[in-house]
């Protein structure tokens, strides 16, 4: 658990973050997403005390992040920031290893968790671990950074933009790899982008600053359908963002038992999003879909009204 | 990819070939000059004597190198030592500062400094290791200081993200990072410094630069090409070996 109590940080006579209060629950994906400038790297890395606060209380587990000596705060959490920041010099084990090391773990031990970590992200370590950063892609070297914080398993991890440098396809499949990773680690996760769509897909609680405020928290769903002013709403893409809630929300959540009526051609899977099925019908120019679940079996369907939240589906 | 892998790890006799084969002809020339005595003969018809007679090659070639080396030696340690501190948070005013000395040593001309040294440090090897010193600090401290800022910032700002302490973070990241930028400032030093380290001769320190100072005040054009092929082929050794480690150590730089 993270807590942010007035915490505001100046630079000079600059103002960068002003009076902001953050409260990230135990296992929690928080993603703090703004224009640049907007004070969100600031506060991350107070987090961390890269950057120490000006006034104001960052509490840490019930203890104030002052309290710790700095090199042990910063073991205890895992840091990954967009350009990796892995050592050139050093080996992709030799980096994973690196704040096992540091934490004088026993060296058979600190091979098994890299080896652990490795496999983890899909990194086979009869190829990967003997490898140089610079053999690696983009979105390899991401993983490397991501298995390097989590190394010495940490509660907390703080991500600077991590796919803000890869490509749109490498980026999505990353994402869907931290969501995948999140569901099983648990981890209480502060989360950096100016991707509102990454952000709209991976956080549990969105907090969109604003000059190094806070204008508006909560989560994906709850911005969507009720953002605070002009600015959330355009954060969130204008009139756009009712695709995005589309995009939030399965087919199984509005669709209706199969009806008596002829059955549409047109199918969409259970599990996808109503911005799938949107986009489907748009296609077929259909109307109405037929849900089918994995097997392709038809379990109910799906009509233009119904998706749309109209009132009666008549 | 399997060839740029082989072509980083040459076996080592490949890899030693130039240093060895040019440090080969420097010891057969120390220890063999008098066999070429013909050949000096036919440079120099009209005197007497034509190989240098007051001191074995061999000696002269183990001063040079002592000279050179202590220098070199106290060169690296002040001036990576000094690179090193103004690059800390609290050394950091002392940057320009440091820059702007290390870039006037330069401007100073080694006799200058020679002339200078004499009457405080006296005759002998001493005034020509500060000498050596003062003119080797620049390329040392200048290449340190680039090595060190040239370290991409994401890798500094991760080790200290990761909790990393400062002095590990120097030893295990930034100067394994900057070794091949200083170690092409100490190569540079030290060449430089071999050919420099002649002028020794000139204020009484007895080394390979000795046969070409008597030649030149002889008049003995053998005894200056004798003190001249030997300095070059003692930077031939030096500099091709310093090239070999640099080969090794930029391995997996970028």
């Amino acid at each position: 658990m993270i807590e942010l109590i007035e915490v505001t940080k100046r630079f000079g006579s600059e103002t960068a973050v002003d009076r902001l209060s953050l409260r990230v629950e135990k296992g929690e994906l928080c993603a703090l997403v703004g224009t640049s400038g907007c004070g969100k790297s600031t506060t991350l890395r107070m987090i961390n005390r890269l950057i120490e606060h000006s006034e104001g209380e960052i509490h840490l587990e019930g203890r104030q992040v002052r309290e710790f000596d700095e090199q042990t705060l910063r073991r205890r959490i895992g840091y990954v920031i967009q350009s990796t920041g892995l050592f050139p010099h050093w080996t992709v084990a030799r980096n994973i290893g690196l704040v096992p090391r540091l934490l004088r773990w026993p060296a058979p031990r600190i091979r098994e968790r890299v080896e652990e970590l490795m496999a983890l992200l899909g990194l086979p370590v009869d190829s990967f671990a003997d490898k140089y950063p610079h053999q690696l892609s983009g979105g390899q070297a991401q993983r490397v950074g991501v298995a390097r914080a989590l190394a010495a398993d940490p509660d907390i991890l703080l991500m600077d933009e991590p796919f803000g440098a890869l490509d749109p396809i490498t980026r999505e499949s990353l994402q869907a790899e931290l969501r995948d990773l999140q569901s099983r680690l648990h981890k209480t996760i502060v989360f950096v982008t100016h991707d509102m769509d990454e952000a709209l897909g991976l956080a549990d609680r969105l907090v969109v600053m604003k000059a190094g405020r806070i204008v508006q928290q909560g989560s994906p769903l709850e911005l969507l359908r009720d953002p605070a002013d002009d600015f959330v709403a355009s954060m969130l893409g204008g009139d756009d963002r009712g695709l995005k809630e589309a995009a939030l929300t399965r087919v199984s959540e509005r669709m209706l038992p199969l009806s008596p009526r002829l059955i549409a051609r047109a199918r969409v899977p259970r599990d996808a999003t109503l911005h799938q099925a949107l986009a489907v019908m748009f296609r077929e120019h259909a109307d109405r879909l037929t849900v089918v679940d994995e097997d392709d079996m038809p379990v109910g369907e799906l009509s233009l009204r119904r998706l749309v939240g109209a009132r009666r589906d008549e | 990819m399997s060839e740029s892998t082989f072509a980083r790890c040459p076996a080592a006799w490949t890899l030693w070939r130039a240093p060895l084969i040019w440090c080969g002809l420097l010891l057969a020339l120390a220890f063999g000059m008098a066999a070429l005595e013909p050949l000096f003969r036919a440079v120099e018809p009209g005197s007497r004597q034509v190989i240098y007679p007051h001191a074995e090659f061999l000696t002269l070639l183990g001063r040079h190198l002592l000279v050179v080396g202590v220098a070199a030696l106290l060169a690296v340690v002040i001036g990576v030592g000094a690179a090193v501190l103004v690059t800390r948070p609290a050394g950091r005013d002392f940057l320009p500062l440091l820059a702007q000395a290390a870039s006037m040593g330069q401007t100073f001309p080694p006799v200058a400094v020679l002339a200078l040294a004499v009457p405080v440090l006296g005759f002998g090897t001493w005034p020509i290791i500060v000498a050596l010193l003062l003119y080797g600090l620049l390329p040392i401290v200048r290449n340190t200081l680039a090595g060190l800022q040239g370290i991409d910032p994401s890798v500094l700002e991760a080790a200290r993200g990761m909790g990393m302490g400062g002095v590990p973070q120097l030893l295990q990241v930034e100067l394994p990072l900057a070794a091949p930028v200083i170690l092409a400032g100490i190569r540079t030093s030290v060449t430089i410094n071999i050919a420099t380290a002649a002028l020794g001769a000139t204020v009484g320190a007895s080394n390979l630069g000795a046969p070409i100072i008597s030649g030149i005040v002889n008049g003995n054009t053998a005894y200056v090409l004798q003190g001249a092929a030997l300095i070059g082929l003692l930077a031939l050794t030096v500099d091709s070996a310093f090239e070999r480690c640099q080969r090794l150590l930029g391995r997996h730089g970028r």
